[in-house]
């Protein structure tokens, strides 16, 4: 044993000897790679050697006692000194039993101290968090139930919105009634139709005018004629003094005989003066006549012309109006479509929503079905730590708290406190998160 | 249009199959555990029970079973509105004399159309 561990010692031999006799032979770096290789295998050799040294006593001992215990009992014997250590091996023994007795003992104490810390850990987590829980699903639930009746009553006041729109556009898409138009396209209709006959009257009346003004063009040339008939008269009269006059001569020549020729002729001449006198009158009224009719003319002309573009202008209007009427209409039907659209829509949507807020009811079953185990496996562990508790009231005496955590770990679920809900869903969301005070919301400094 | 009776613990549950049933007229009224749907019943006459399954006090199963001893409603039509979608519990409430099991959560239309069929 003592040789082998000087085991560098054989090693330096080893290197020197192999170094020695082979580098006579080779290069000297082959010489020293394998002095290098020699202590290498000399080393692992060694440690080797060690370690069997180590584990061949005991192995040895029962070779030994199989083999001739006596005898090796005289060997030993001889080889120890005579003292009383052989009486103390027992003690020893006892002793060490005891030792690991104690150490034993000290480990399942610490053991069942931590065992019953986590228990007690578990206990006050479990109450925690079966607190929460309740919470959750109580805020969820009145929460969700401020959130169905605001909807609900967002979808009525929607709806009677709704309906009242339609109830308002489709009066103007209804029908007529006692020749009163009830919608916006009747009273299109009609009033188009009114307005119409009034141009078309004015148009006639237009043309009435231009009709009267032809039939003064033919009289204004009759009185012309008339004056040319006048024109005749007068030299007929001129013509029948001329005569006249010269009866009156050949009656004068004749003598006494010629007397009543001659008045007779005087009488013609007169009638001629007389007649002349008439045509004359006649040409100034007949005059009169002609300006008053040039200025009927004229103004009818006016008239007439007037009349015709302001029918125009009336019909123009009309058909104008009528359009933008049309468009309007149009832009209605096309509004009660939509709404009718919206109205499809939103019940899609509200059928979402219902399915949604169903979300609440599931999730606190969920949540329930996740209490019943943990109540079960606190049940449980209370009566594993009683047994613990009864088994070792020691225990227990360096733990914080020890006196009650027991009895509170037993807590009645139902007995816990419950959170009150107001009518204000915001003020209790805000308790959820944790937000205790009657602090206002908002804090401006 | 029709008297119906929902059954069911959760308050937003029932105002929705509250809110869907009367959008098309039908008069909705409610109960909140069997124990209570039992006591409405005494003294009126639904066309329809809605009813849940989980329930405090009296469950649906069990609401079903006595509704189904009286005169006054062995035939009247009964649906299970449920979470449970297990294949046993609805043998249950088939056996407990249910007519139809519908899934929570439900849709407005097939809720809807299902009453209808139901009602006749």
């Amino acid at each position: 044993m003592t040789s082998w561990s000087r085991w560098w010692l054989w090693a330096a031999v080893g290197m020197a000897v192999s170094l020695m006799w082979t580098v006579a032979f080779v290069p000297w770096w082959a010489a020293l790679g394998s002095g290098l290789c020699a202590v290498l295998t000399l080393t692992v050799l060694a440690f080797y050697a060690r370690k069997q040294d180590e584990t061949t006593p005991r192995a040895g001992e029962e070779v030994l006692e199989g083999h001739d215990a006596k005898q090796v009992l005289e060997q030993v014997d001889a080889l120890m000194s005579p003292s009383k250590d052989i009486e103390q091996i027992p003690q020893v023994d006892e002793v060490l039993q005891s030792m690991a007795a104690d150490n034993q003992r000290r480990r399942v104490d610490d053991l069942m101290r931590r065992w019953v810390d986590v228990g007690q850990r578990y206990a006050e987590a479990a109450l925690v968090l079966r607190r929460e829980i309740q919470s959750v699903i109580k805020q969820t639930e009145q929460a969700t139930g401020t959130i169905a009746s605001s909807f609900e009553a967002v979808i009525n006041k929607a709806t009677i919105q709704a309906r009242q729109a339609m109830e308002l556009l489709e009066g103007t898409q209804g029908a007529a009634s006692d020749g009163v138009p009830q919608s916006l396209k009747d009273f299109i209709q009609v009033s188009d139709e009114r307005l119409n006959k009034m141009a078309d009257e004015v148009v006639r009346v237009a043309d009435l005018s231009v009709n009267m003004v032809r039939e003064l063009d033919g009289v204004q040339n009759r009185t012309q004629a008339i004056d040319g008939f006048l024109l005749d008269v007068e030299k007929l009269a001129e013509q029948t003094s001329l005569l006249a006059l010269n009866a009156e001569i050949e009656a004068a020549r004749v003598g006494e005989h010629g007397r009543g020729f001659s008045v007779v002729a005087t009488e013609v001449r007169r009638l001629s003066k007389r007649s002349h006198e008439f045509s004359d009158r006649i040409r100034v009224h007949l005059k009169e006549v002609r300006t008053g009719l040039s200025k009927t003319h004229g103004d009818m002309r006016t008239l007439s012309a007037a009349d015709m573009e302001h029918a125009l202008k009336i019909k123009d209007d009309v058909i104008a109006l009528t359009r933008s009427l049309e468009g309007k209409n149009r832009e209605v039907a096309e509004t009660v479509s939509r709404i009718n659209a919206i109205s499809k829509e939103i019940a899609q949507d509200v059928q979402n929503v219902v399915v949604s807020l169903q979300f609440q009811d599931i999730t606190s079953q969920k949540l329930s079905g996740m209490l019943e185990p943990m109540d079960e496996l606190r049940s449980t562990l209370y009566h594993l730590m009683q047994e613990t508790v009864n088994l070792d009231k020691g225990l227990f005496k360096n733990l914080p708290g020890s006196e009650n955590w027991l009895s509170h770990m037993h807590d009645d679920p139902a007995a816990e406190v419950e959170v009150k809900l107001t009518k204000n869903p915001e003020q209790d969301l805000r308790k959820v998160h944790g937000a205790t005070g009657s602090g206002p919301a908002v804090e401006l400094f | 249009m029709a008297t119906i009776l929902t059954v069911d613990d959760t308050a937003s549950m029932r105002q929705m199959i509250s809110f869907t049933l009367s959008s098309v007229g039908h008069e909705v009224i409610q109960a909140c555990d069997g124990h209570e749907a039992l006591m409405l019943l005494k003294g009126k006459k639904v066309d329809l029970v809605i009813a849940d399954i989980n329930m405090p006090n009296m469950d649906g199963i069990t609401l079903v079973k006595s509704l189904r001893e009286q005169a006054d409603y062995k035939f009247t039509p009964i649906l299970v509105l449920t979470t449970e979608s297990q294949e046993s519990k609805r043998q249950q409430g088939k056996v407990a004399g249910a007519t139809g099991w519908i899934v929570k959560p439900f849709n407005p239309e097939q809720l809807l159309n299902v009453v209808k069929k139901v009602l006749g």
